[in-house]
């Protein structure tokens, strides 16, 4: 019974200590880390500004807007989970917040566009779209960094 | 005019070969990370592949002897069997690579999956080898490559700062690893094993003799002056349109980006089009080393104008070669993954492919009056002591640059 109690006891703190950790946060994403993953979701807007523009301009092939919307908002969407799962430094929680948001938002885009990869009108707003999602990616690495965007 | 017909064989390694997904991948990622800054690095890997070409070719018209059948003879069964090992290997993760380049060029043009492309690659591969003659095969991809040039005129049309270029191609080294790292990928894919192993033995099925060195040469320097000039539009375009961006191109089909920017949906069937030929190409003369590798080490008979009949465990072992490389592709590893470590492990491999050529090529009592010159001496021993440098730094960089990710 005291043995059992004992194992209990030992349990019932290395459980709390994994709730805390979880709660807490461990702070397995550094300030660089963070600042390296939302850099990726620059580029990948960078990237999808001008497949949205071959869309927006018809200067392109609707097999290759579908076909690089797809791949390019999946690594949005995995990145978008990479942060999301990772537990941010106390410090840069707030920008972390952000980053996720901005995957979430740029995978979206993608989606539409790999939906209407014809479609003119649709592909001018896409684009606007991630020269915003860019803009602010940009301004949270800035935020990250110290550097101005 | 039968000069010029003959000069089309270095074009076309030039092009389908020389241009391969390595030089896709690193030289657009290096133009996006580092604008025009490792200009240098191509000129210089440029400059090696055209210096050992030679001299394999050369070797082969003199001697017939292509060459891996100059490594087995002058490294000896033991050190012969690592570099067949090594350079098997990394021929089979090319093959990969091309493979899945490709399918996904394919899958851009045409939007099916992935993996229906790579099975369709593959059989068209097989049928275009099995229809048309040697000859047949590097004029269908080597012309198709020339495809590739829409990225020289993306290039003028873009109207980039010319001294900014030009600054591009004088060397320079920097103490950041990442920048290592391009230089190596750069120079690497320029100098890929299987380019001269397909050279010399291309040069032994076109039954080449000491009365085509002249052809030999022009078609070193021309053809491989050609593919480097491809490979300086690549970083050139790339540098101007992704670098300002922060676009970080770790897809193949951003490579055609700047081509679609320039001249619309022309520009980019134009690009598709080009990359689908080179990497077509590159799958073919990848397959056929690999192949002819071991066919000349084990001493089989080889060579496609003998034909399966007369050559059958060459056949088979191309087929065989071809038929794992679609197996990892279809395992679902990235493509342009495998090609940066096909490039980075073929580094390590590139010391045991040019030592055998260089001390064959110096060698009198061998080449007698067509041995290496002067000049050719020391450029070859001058880029192989850059390739043992590179050799020993690969792997390191590598992994501290966690496969250039950073």
């Amino acid at each position: 019974m005291r043995r059992g109690s004992t194992w209990q006891r030992a349990g019932a703190v290395a459980a709390a200590v994994a709730l805390l950790l979880l709660a807490g946060g461990c702070g397995d994403l550094s300030r660089d880390e963070l600042s390296r993953g939302v850099e990726s979701l620059s580029a990948l807007a960078a990237q999808g500004e001008l497949v949205a523009n071959g869309v927006a301009r018809d200067a392109t092939r609707s097999t290759y807007a579908r076909v690089m919307s797809q791949t390019l908002g999946g690594e949005a969407e995995h990145e978008a989970e990479k942060l999301a799962d990772a537990e941010p430094e106390a410090a840069v929680a707030p920008q972390r917040h952000a980053a996720v948001q901005l995957a979430g938002e740029l995978s979206q885009l993608f989606s539409e566009l790999q939906t209407f990869p014809g479609d003119e009108q649709h592909g001018a707003l896409v684009e606007r779209h991630m020269e915003e999602v860019k803009e602010q990616a940009d301004a949270v690495v800035a935020r990250l960094t110290g550097e101005s965007p | 005019m039968k000069l010029i017909l003959k000069i089309a064989l270095g074009i076309i390694a030039a092009v389908g070969g020389f241009l391969d997904i390595g030089d896709l991948v690193f030289n657009t990622q290096a133009g996006a990370l580092y604008r025009y800054d490792l200009l240098w690095a191509v000129l210089l890997g440029t400059i090696g592949i055209a210096v050992y070409a030679e001299m394999s070719g050369r070797v082969a018209a003199v001697n017939q002897r292509p060459v891996f059948d100059v490594i087995r003879m002058r490294l000896g069964f033991g050190p012969g069997l690592i570099a067949l090992i090594a350079s098997s290997l990394v021929n089979v993760l090319t093959v990969a690579a091309e493979l899945g380049g490709l399918a996904i060029v394919l899958q851009l043009l045409f939007d099916a999956p992935f993996s229906l492309f790579v099975v369709l690659a593959v059989i068209g591969l097989v049928i275009a080898v099995a229809l048309l003659p040697f000859g047949g095969i590097e004029r269908l991809f080597g012309y198709g490559g020339l495809l590739m040039l829409v990225f020289v005129v993306t290039a003028i049309h873009q109207q980039p700062d010319w001294g900014a270029v030009a600054h591009g191609f004088v060397p320079s080294l920097s103490d950041s690893k990442l920048y290592l790292y391009f230089v190596v990928g750069v120079f690497a894919a320029a100098l890929m094993p299987y380019e001269v192993h397909f050279y010399s033995s291309g040069a032994v099925e076109e039954g080449w003799t000491k009365d085509n060195l002249k052809e030999n040469r022009l078609n070193a320097i021309i053809g491989y002056a050609l593919g480097g000039t491809l490979a300086c539009a690549l970083v050139i375009v790339s540098g101007y349109l992704f670098h300002p961006l922060g676009v970080e191109p770790n897809d193949l089909g951003t490579v055609a980006l700047p081509a679609q920017g320039a001249f619309g949906e022309t520009g980019l069937l134009l690009a598709l089009g080009g990359m689908m030929f080179c990497v077509g190409g590159a799958a073919i003369d990848a397959s056929f080393a690999a192949a002819y590798n071991l066919a000349q080490f084990l001493g089989w008979e080889w060579g496609r104008y003998r034909g399966p009949k007369k050559a059958p465990r060459f056949t088979l072992s191309w087929l065989v070669f071809l038929f794992l490389a679609m197996l990892i592709v279809l395992s679902g590893i990235n493509p342009v993954e495998i090609t940066e470590y096909s490039v980075v492990f073929a580094v390590v491999a590139l010391p045991m492919t040019y030592l055998p050529i260089l001390l064959i090529a110096g060698d009198r009592s061998f080449m007698g009056e067509h041995v290496n010159g002067w000049f050719s001496r020391l450029l070859g021993w001058a880029y192989f002591a850059v390739i043992v440098v590179l050799a020993v730094a690969a792997i390191p960089l590598l992994l501290m640059t966690n496969g250039g990710g950073g």
